[in-house]
C-alpha cells in the first residue's frame, strides 16, 4: 500500500525513541519508546481523536508528524507526499498545509510579540503578504476566530486563557492549512470556555474543510467532537473505533478503565470505577508482551510474552488484546 | 554515585588543559620573545641568548618539524608549547627572573603569610555577614531592613582602595591604634594583620550581607518555612532551625570558591600593608615584568579554584541524592 | 466571568508590552528616579568632557599646591596645584567610557555564544561550556591583571593598545562568562517552549527563531546583568589604573586615588575623598537602578512578590 490512499494523512509503523544516557561517558544505555509502532489514518475533512493518559506518547506522536521531533522509524504520507523524507524546500511547502495548536495558551505565544506579529509571522516567513495586505489578513483571521481587530497591538499577557487559545488558532489558520494537530487545545481551559473553543474548531472545520488530529487525555471531550477515536497506551494504539461504537462497546480493558473514569451527569447511575492496578510501567528496559499487562486484571501468560497486534473485530473497530477472542 | 564522582573528576581535566592553553597564549604567543624586554636595551647578545635558553624561547614554538622528519619523536615534542604544558602541569616552574629563586619554593614560603591574613578575614567576613543577614531577614520589610540594605549598597559602592587608604591613614597613622605596615611570623602576626583584616571585612561586608539576605529571603518564602510559622514555631527557631540550615549550601559554595583568594590573600591589602604573601609576590612580578612568576600564579590559583569546585560538587552529591541521578 | 465580560474589560487600543510595564514600575519609585537622574548627570558630564565643554584645562594649575577645599578652590588642589574638581569631572568620562565599551565587548561575546550554545546543544554547546568554564576557573582579578599586563603596549590590527583602550578591552574580554552562562541557561529553557515549537512548525528558519523569538525573550537579562556589572567594571578600572596597568596621562578616578596616596601623609585628604565620593555616588545609583531593573524585568521574581 503506498501513498495516503485518499486520506489526508496516513501513518505506518511510526516509532519515536529517545536515548537514555548514563554512566561515565554518557553512553546510550537504553531507549524511551515514546511512540512504538503506530498506524493511523486520518480521513479528509474529519476528526480523529487520540486519547491516552499523560506520558503515553500522544504529544510526541503529534510533534513527530510535524517533524518537530525526529522520527526513529516508520513512514507518514501527507496526501501523496512522504513527510519524513521531504527535503528542506518540500518541507517548507508541507508546513503550510499542516499546523498545530498547543495545549498551553501561555507558553505557546511569544510574550514579547503583539498579536499582529504573532498571527502575521507565518505569512511573513513564507512571503505571502506584506504591509497593508498582511495587516488586513491578520484582521480577517482574528475575526474568523472571534476576536476583535482592535486587539492587534496587544500582548499575550493581556488576554484570558480562552482568548489566547483563539490567537493560537488564528496563527495556525494563517497559512490556510488542510490539516491541524490539536494538541489538547482545551485541557488548560475552564470548562465553560472549553465548549466555546470546541465549537469554534467545529465551525472552522465546516467552513474550511479542515481535518483534525485531536489529542486529549480525557474521553469526555472527544466523544462528540471526533468521528473516530484511537486509544493510546505506552506508545501503542490499543483500540480504534468509530466514536459511538467505542463509547457504547469498549473492548480493550484499558479503554474500559478510561471510560469508567468519565463522570456521568446522573446521580442515580452507579458506575463501578475500574481504577487500573499499579502504575504506568517503565518503557525503557527490555519489555515483552502487551504494554498493559502489568496493570491488567485479565492478564494471562500469553499477554506477558507476546505483544498483541491490532485486529478488526467489527466493522471499523480495531483492538489489540489477546483476551478479546 | 561513584560514576558521578569519576565523571566530575574527568570534567576537570579539560578545564585544566584549557587554563594551560590560555596561559600559553597569554605568556608565550602574545608577547612573543620577551628576552629583549627583560634584558634591557643595552644587553649583550650573550645575555639575551642566556635568557632565551633559560625561558626555553630558543626552542620551536609548537613542533620541531626537523626532528620529526628525522624520526626523533621525543625530540620533536621538545617545543615551547609542549614544554609549557609539561612543566606547568607538574608544577615544575622555572626560576624567577628577578630573584632567581625557584618559583615553587617562593610560593611555599609565602603561602603562610597569605593564609594568616586571609583565613581570619574570610571567617570573620562570613560570620559577620551571616549574623547581620539573619537580623535583616528577621526584620524583613521593616525600616531596619530598608536602612541596613541601603547601608550595604553604599558599602559595596565604595571602592576597596578607599577603605584601605582611609583606614591605614586614620586608624594607623593618625590614631596609632595599629602598626602602619609590616609583618612578623608567629604570634606577633596578629598585631599586624588586625587592621588589614578589619578593612577587608568592612569592604566586603556590603555585598556578602546582601547576598546572604537574598538567599535567606528565598528560603523564607518557601512553603516549608510558611508551614513552620503556621504551626506556631517562634521566629528565631524557624530562622535557625530551618532557614539557616537550608541556606548552608550557598554559604558553603561561597566559602569553597574563595579558596584561591585565601591562598592569594587580598592582593591590595598585602601590597599596602607590606605583608610578604602571595598577593604582593604577584603584584611585584608585574612591576618587574617577571613572566614566569605571573604564569605560575595564574596556574596555581586556577588549579586551586578547580579543586575547590570539585570538592563542593562532590560534597553536594554526597548530601543531595538527586544530583547523582543526572 | 465569561469571556465576553473579560473582553470588555480590555479597552480596544494600544497594548502594553512587558518593557513598557517594567518602565512604568521603575518610574513609580522615587529612589530609582533619583538614581536615574544621578546617572544621567554623570553621563552628561562625560559627554561634556568629550565635547570639550567641561574640564578641558584640567592639567592647568589653578592655584598653589595642596589647597584645602574652599569656595575659591572648590574641591581643593593637588600636588601640582591642579583643580581636584576638574579632575573628578574628567574622571567621569574615563569611568563611563570604560564601563560602556567593556559592556559592549562582553555583550558581543557573551550573548551570541550563550544563545548558540543553548539553542544548538550538542558538541558546539560543549565547546562553549568548556571555554567559559576554563575562563571562569581563573580568578577574575588575576585574569584581568594578567591580561592587562600582557596586552599593555601591544598592537591590535595595527592599533596600539595603551591607556584606556587596554582597560576596556581587558575588562570586556574577561567578563563575558557570567552573561554567557546566564543566556545559555535561559535559551535552553526557551528553545523547548511551545512558542518556539510553533515557529518551527510554520517553517521559521533557525536564525529567525534565535534572533526574532529567543533573543527578545532573554534580552532583559542582558540589561539586568549589565546594570549590576557596570559597578564592577568601574571598580576594576580604578584598580587597574591604580596599579599602573591602566589609564596613564589622564586623570581617571583610579589615577586620582594613586596620586592621593602620596598626599595623604601631608594631610591632604580631599583628592581621595573626591574620587571616593564620585565612584561611590555613581555606583550607588547604578546599584539601585540595577536592583530595581531586576525587580521590574524579571517576571519570576515579580510573581514571588505579588
Amino acid at each position: 500500500m503506498a501513498k495516503a490512499d485518499g486520506h489526508i494523512l496516513r501513518v505506518q509503523g511510526l516509532k519515536t525513541y529517545f536515548p537514555i544516557r548514563r554512566g561515565v561517558f554518557s553512553r546510550i544505555r537504553g531507549w524511551v519508546r515514546a511512540v512504538d509502532g503506530v498506524d493511523l489514518d486520518i480521513p479528509r475533512g474529519q476528526t480523529v481523536g487520540l486519547v491516552g493518559e499523560s506520558g503515553c506518547g500522544k504529544t510526541t506522536l503529534g510533534r513527530t508528524l510535524l517533524r518537530l521531533i525526529p522520527a526513529t522509524a516508520g513512514t507518514a504520507w501527507f496526501e501523496d507526499e512522504l513527510i519524513f523524507s521531504a527535503n528542506r524546500r518540500r518541507m517548507r511547502q508541507l508546513r503550510r498545509q499542516m499546523q498545530i495548536i498547543f495545549q498551553d495558551p501561555v507558553g505557546s505565544l511569544n510574550p514579547r510579540m503583539t498579536v499582529q506579529t504573532i498571527v502575521g509571522e507565518p505569512l511573513k516567513v513564507h512571503g505571502l503578504a506584506h504591509g497593508r495586505a498582511l495587516r488586513q489578513r491578520v484582521v480577517n483571521l482574528l475575526e474568523q476566530v472571534g476576536l476583535s481587530p482592535g486587539y492587534l497591538n496587544r500582548y499575550p499577557h493581556e488576554f484570558s486563557g480562552g482568548q489566547r487559545q483563539r490567537i493560537g488558532i488564528a496563527r495556525a489558520l494563517a497559512l490556510e492549512p488542510k490539516f491541524i494537530i490539536c494538541d489538547e487545545p482545551v485541557s488548560a481551559l475552564d470548562v465553560s470556555i472549553q465548549s466555546q473553543i470546541l465549537n469554534l474548531l467545529a465551525d472552522l472545520q465546516d467552513a474550511l474543510g479542515l481535518s483534525y488530529l485531536f489529542i486529549a487525555h480525557n474521553l469526555a471531550v472527544v466523544e462528540h467532537f471526533c468521528g473516530e477515536v484511537a486509544v493510546m497506551y505506552l506508545g501503542q494504539i490499543v483500540e480504534r473505533a468509530g466514536s459511538e461504537d467505542l463509547y457504547r462497546n469498549p473492548v480493550h480493558p484499558y479503554t474500559k478503565t478510561l471510560l469508567s473514569a468519565v463522570p456521568i451527569p446522573d446521580p442515580r447511575t452507579k458506575t463501578a470505577c475500574q481504577a487500573p492496578v499499579g502504575d504506568v510501567s517503565d518503557t525503557s528496559g527490555p519489555f515483552t508482551g502487551c504494554p498493559f499487562h502489568p496493570r491488567c486484571s485479565l492478564a494471562q501468560d500469553q499477554c506477558r510474552q507476546e505483544c498483541p497486534q491490532l485486529r478488526e473485530i467489527g466493522p471499523g473497530h480495531f483492538v489489540a488484546c489477546w483476551r478479546t477472542e | 554515585m561513584v560514576s558521578y564522582i569519576i565523571r566530575r573528576l574527568l570534567y576537570a581535566i579539560p578545564t585544566i588543559l584549557g587554563v594551560l592553553l590560555i596561559t600559553f597564549i597569554l605568556f608565550n604567543l602574545i608577547p612573543g620573545d620577551p628576552s629583549y624586554d627583560i634584558a634591557g636595551k643595552s644587553a649583550s647578545a650573550e645575555t639575551i641568548a642566556e635568557i632565551r635558553r633559560e625561558l626555553g624561547f630558543d626552542k620551536p614554538r609548537f613542533l620541531d618539524t626537523e626532528a620529526l622528519s628525522q624520526g626523533r619523536i621525543a625530540a620533536a615534542f621538545d617545543s615551547q608549547f609542549f614544554n609549557h604544558f609539561r612543566n606547568t602541569l607538574t608544577l615544575n616552574f622555572p626560576r624567577s627572573l628577578t630573584s632567581h629563586e625557584p618559583i615553587w619554593d617562593e610560593i611555599k614560603s609565602r603561602a603562610p603569610a597569605s593564609l594568616t591574613l586571609a583565613a581570619p578575614m574570610f571567617i570573620g567576613l562570613i560570620a559577620t555577614s551571616i549574623a547581620i543577614a539573619l537580623v535583616v531577614a528577621f526584620a524583613r520589610g521593616s525600616w531596619v531592613d530598608t536602612i541596613l540594605v541601603f547601608i550595604c549598597v553604599v558599602g559595596m559602592s565604595i571602592p576597596m582602595l578607599s577603605y584601605i587608604l582611609f583606614g591605614q591613614h586614620y586608624l594607623a597613622y593618625e590614631l596609632g591604634w595599629f602598626p602602619i605596615l609590616g609583618y612578623e611570623s608567629g604570634m606577633q602576626a596578629f598585631k599586624y594583620i588586625a587592621l588589614p583584616c578589619l578593612l577587608g571585612i568592612a569592604s566586603g561586608l556590603g555585598s556578602y550581607v546582601r547576598f546572604y539576605r537574598t538567599v535567606m529571603l528565598d528560603e523564607m518564602r518557601s512553603d516549608y518555612v510558611r508551614t513552620a510559622f503556621a504551626k506556631g514555631l517562634s521566629s528565631p527557631r524557624v530562622l535557625f532551625k530551618h532557614v539557616l540550615k537550608n541556606a548552608m549550601i550557598p554559604i558553603i559554595t561561597t566559602l569553597v570558591l574563595s579558596i584561591p583568594f585565601l591562598f592569594l590573600g587580598s592582593l591590595l591589602l598585602e601590597r599596602f600593608f607590606s605583608i610578604p604573601g602571595m598577593g604582593s609576590y604577584f603584584l611585584d612580578a608585574f612591576n618587574s615584568r617577571d613572566f614566569p612568576v605571573i604564569n605560575a600564579m595564574v596556574f596555581t590559583t586556577s588549579l586551586l579554584y578547580v579543586l575547590g569546585q570539585l570538592v563542593t560538587d562532590i560534597c553536594y552529591a554526597l548530601v543531595d541524592p538527586r544530583i547523582s541521578l543526572r | 466571568m465569561t469571556e465576553a465580560a473579560l473582553t470588555s474589560d480590555i479597552a480596544v487600543g494600544k497594548g502594553r508590552s512587558l518593557w513598557a510595564d517594567a518602565w512604568r514600575r521603575l518610574l513609580s519609585r522615587k529612589l530609582v528616579v533619583a538614581s536615574l537622574i544621578v546617572i544621567a548627570v554623570f553621563v552628561m558630564v562625560a559627554l561634556g568632557v568629550y565635547a570639550g565643554l567641561i574640564a578641558r584645562d584640567w592639567s592647568e594649575p589653578v592655584g598653589p599646591r595642596y589647597q584645602r577645599p574652599s569656595l575659591e578652590h572648590g574641591f581643593g588642589t593637588d600636588f601640582l596645584g591642579r583643580s581636584v574638581w576638574r579632575k573628578t569631572l574628567y574622571g567621569a568620562k574615563i569611568s563611563l567610557t570604560v564601563a560602556f565599551l567593556a559592556s559592549l565587548i562582553s555583550i558581543c561575546i557573551g550573548l551570541p555564544l550563550g544563545a548558540i550554545a543553548g539553542y544548538f546543544k550538542g558538541w558546539i554547546d560543549e565547546l562553549i561550556v568548556w571555554l567559559f568554564t576554563t575562563v571562569n576557573s581563573i580568578p577574575y582579578i588575576i585574569l584581568i591583571l594578567a591580561f592587562a599586563f600582557v596586552l599593555q603596549g601591544k598592537t591590535l590590527f595595527g592599533y596600539p593598545l595603551r591607556g584606556i583602550s587596554v582597560v576596556y578591552l581587558v575588562i570586556g574580554l574577561t567578563s563575558w562568562v557570567g552573561l554567557c552562562r546566564l543566556i545559555r541557561g535561559e535559551v535552553l529553557k526557551h528553545r523547548d517552549r511551545d512558542y518556539v515549537m510553533a515557529a518551527r512548525a510554520y517553517g521559521c528558519s533557525r536564525s529567525r527563531i534565535i534572533l526574532g523569538h529567543v533573543i527578545p525573550n532573554v534580552a532583559h537579562l542582558v540589561i539586568i546583568n549589565f546594570s549590576l556589572r557596570f559597578v564592577s567594571f568601574i571598580h576594576a578600572e580604578v584598580i587597574l589604573s591604580f596599579l599602573g596597568l591602566g589609564v596613564k596621562g589622564e586623570p581617571s578616578w583610579g589615577v586620582m586615588i594613586d596620586d592621593a596616596r602620596q598626599e595623604l601623609y601631608r594631610g591632604c585628604w580631599w583628592q581621595l575623598a573626591a574620587a571616593t565620593l564620585a565612584i561611590g555616588l555613581l555606583c550607588l545609583a547604578l546599584n539601585i537602578v540595577g536592583d530595581a531593573l531586576r525587580d521590574a524585568l524579571d517576571p519570576k521574581l515579580r510573581q514571588g512578590l505579588e
